[in-house]
């Protein structure tokens, strides 16, 4: 669906169902570079099993109008407008990468909106190489190159996929390479809220991590999760892009995590 | 980097898709051959049925042998997805399909493989979809052919039999302003000599049956999604850009982007057709992927040997290869085909028609019959066989001349290919003599 948020068309996926905000909402929000598309086998599943869905493209990013947020900090912002903008006031937050971090600020902005926490692949602070940052300014298609290589793990630069006849990589590829990737990977380096923004949350949390993750190392994920007492699932055999390249065990930790809260 | 591994294509070619299995560790693929699979549950039989999670249901759809194959093409080509299906023909139908809907419109190269011209000119035709045939490397006649209903552009990367290379930069830049994908046919070229999504085309389709297997064991066909075509900004595919009712009103480009089409390729058109690889014939295929590039590299070293031979011959009338200047597209396959124009060739035989017959029934090496791509040398005449079909003016346009002989240069030692056709040049020369003594 479409939602206009601070006079920007977002484009918003519901799972292939329509919106709901009478039923318990589980909110996905995607990484750097990335779009709705990310969580396209995790958020189906909710939808029709008794949840609604509300998976947006950031603006500026693929099917979303408007300007690239230019920071964490504006990102939590934005969210509270944008739940306003689609009727819900609390919500299950699941972030990947840096929708993580966007979680995590919607959290210390407006921290009664959340019923749950999950940070997918993430931590509390994601510092970015200067030099991936440049390159991202001068080519997107560069960057999403060096962050798909070392983004994904050793099954996926294999060819594995869960989809059958997929290639995550090249889909990672096409969505990153056209999306403000150089923005948003500022807005990583340039936070420093997450230690501050973790000591205010008290919902239930959970982390789910990649044993082969480059990008935030297993070790930086894990000392989120023990800071909030999440409930922790490690996928050793997977790397950073959990949502695309581990679908089918995101999903079974994201239930199994989000169903024991509502219940 | 191929946008889908960052191994080499070697390397890809003998690995993507698959790893050694958990349960016994078998280093080649299995062959799963199933027509079906166990559901865990009832939850997660649902959550399959409704593309909420990936996975076989039936073999139909998918099939893991199959799917280490899909993922293996779609690597090398570099693009996002690819979809296997029975044969070349059948890669073409459900590709046409899956795009077009009655009242659509096509515009085709008219140098393409006789069979589909004849899909395209009289099965489409019955079914209400219409096909405008054009010089593909003539701008303004491909421009001028596109019309408010047409849904695609169809061409081979080098078309068959006539040998010319389509300028896919020029033949894709002038259809996605207008909205439209491009669809190759690079069967000739495999990804090992020229990959067209690098050059601008959106779908790419293959006869698997052919270099990609090399052994002419295994009849096959597989569809790759590029990725790189934006479905909805064209306006002209609903199908894709608004909700498919027989799965609860997915729209496939919201929710699959990049590969949208292999998605939907998947959910309808497989469960619709029914053109299915078997897992049996994706395995044997499997094994002929895995020495691609070495096969494609003595496939073209024997072809340059056997061309710079044929023109040395006085019973050749003429030699048609994308390598050779004489070419109409020659400067194009240097961008394109930068190792070589591929392992097919055409030449004549002095003597025209019978002088070519002459020819072909005097081979005892070469194999005379309706297929290319396979490891031995196979020799066609188009106009008597796949051709055949076709109008006088139809084969002119096509590129074919009565005494065309279509070869596909094949891996035996050069001097044996080259002795072979000798003794098939002097058959014909013998048979020119005696039609001149006759008169």
């Amino acid at each position: 669906m479409k939602l206009n948020v601070n006079g920007a068309e977002i484009h918003v996926a519901t799972g292939g169902k329509e919106f709901d905000s009478s039923l318990s909402t589980v909110l996905f929000l995607h990484g750097s570079g990335l779009d709705h598309r990310a969580w396209a086998l995790q958020t189906r599943w909710f939808a029709y099993n008794g949840y609604s869905v509300l998976a947006p493209a950031f603006p500026g990013h693929s099917l979303s109008g408007g300007n690239a947020l230019s920071s964490i900090e504006e990102s939590g912002a934005w969210l509270i407008d944008f739940l306003a903008a689609a009727g819900v006031d609390t919500v299950h937050v699941v972030g990947h990468s840096q929708g993580f971090l966007s979680g995590l600020e919607l959290a210390a902005q407006k921290p009664a909106v959340l019923k749950s926490l999950t940070g997918v692949g993430t931590a509390a602070a994601i510092p970015v190489n200067p030099m991936l940052i440049e390159t991202a300014q001068k080519s997107a298609i560069k960057a999403a190159e060096m962050m798909l290589q070392w983004g994904f793990g050793s099954n996926a630069h294999m060819g594995i996929s869960a989809t059958p006849g997929m290639q995550p990589i090249a889909i990672g590829h096409k969505i990153m390479s056209s999306n403000p990737l150089a923005i948003d990977l500022q807005c990583c380096a340039d936070y420093l809220g997450g230690e501050t923004a973790l000591a205010m949350i008290n919902v239930p949390t959970a982390m789910i991590l990649g044993g082969q993750d480059k990008m935030t190392p297993l070790k930086t994920g894990k000392l989120v999760a023990q800071t909030l007492k999440a409930k922790l699932t490690v996928l050793e055999d997977y790397g950073h892009m959990l949502p695309i390249e581990a679908p089918k065990q995101v999903l079974s930790a994201l239930r199994e995590f989000i169903v024991s809260v509502e219940q | 980097m191929s946008r889908s591994s960052f191994y080499h294509p070697d390397t890809i070619a003998l690995h993507s898709g698959y790893t050694p299995e958990s349960d016994h560790g078998s280093r080649a693929v299995p062959i799963y051959q199933t027509t079906s699979y166990v559901f865990e549950s009832v939850d997660q039989a649902s959550s399959l049925f409704n593309v909420e999670q990936g996975g076989h249901i039936y073999s139909r759809i998918s099939n893991p042998t199959v799917a280490v194959l899909e993922q293996r093409i779609a690597a090398l080509e570099g693009g996002t997805g690819a979809i296997c299906t029975a044969s070349g023909m059948s890669a073409l139908f459900t590709t046409f399909i899956t795009l077009c809907s009655s009242g659509d419109h096509i515009v085709s190269s008219a140098q393409i493989y006789g069979s589909t011209a004849t899909l395209l000119r009289h099965t489409l035709k019955r079914l209400g979809i219409d096909t405008t045939f054009v010089a593909i490397n003539d701008k303004q006649a491909l421009e001028q052919a596109i019309q408010p209903n047409t849904k695609l552009v169809f061409c081979e990367s080098i078309g068959n039999p006539g040998l010319e290379v389509a300028n896919l930069p020029q033949i894709s830049e002038l259809a996605n302003i207008h909205g439209i994908p491009v669809v190759v046919d690079a069967t000739f070229a495999t990804p090992a000599l020229c990959r067209p999504i690098d050059f601008g085309a959106n779908v790419v389709v293959h006869s698997i049956t052919k270099w990609m297997g090399g052994h002419g064991a295994a009849i096959g066909g597989a569809i790759v999604d590029g990725g790189n075509f934006d479905w909805e900004m064209s306006g002209r595919f609903p199908e894709l850009t608004e909700p498919y009712e027989p799965f609860h009103g997915i729209k496939f480009w919201e929710e699959f982007g990049p590969n949208a089409l292999a998605m939907k390729i998947r959910s309808e058109s497989m469960r619709d057709l029914g053109a299915c690889l078997s897992p049996n014939n994706a395995f044997l295929i499997l094994q002929g992927i895995e020495t691609l590039n070495m096969r494609m590299q003595q496939h073209l070293a024997n072809t340059k040997a056997l061309i710079e031979w044929l023109k040395g011959q006085d019973e050749v009338a003429w030699v048609n290869h994308p390598d050779l200047e004489e070419n109409a597209s020659h400067e194009i396959a240097k961008k394109l085909f930068s190792q070589g124009g591929g392992s097919m060739l055409c030449f004549g035989v002095v003597g025209g028609r019978a002088g070519g017959a002459a020819f072909i029934d005097a081979l005892q090496l070469a194999s005379h019959l309706a297929n290319v791509g396979d490891s031995r040398t196979l020799v066609l005449h188009p106009g008597s066989t796949t051709h055949s079909r076709l109008t006088t003016e139809a084969m002119q346009a096509a590129g074919i001349s009565e005494d065309l002989i279509r070869v596909s240069v094949g891996l035996e030692n050069i001097k044996d290919i080259q002795n072979d056709f000798a003794a098939g040049l002097k058959a014909a020369k013998r048979l020119l003599k005696q039609q001149g003594s006759a008169q």
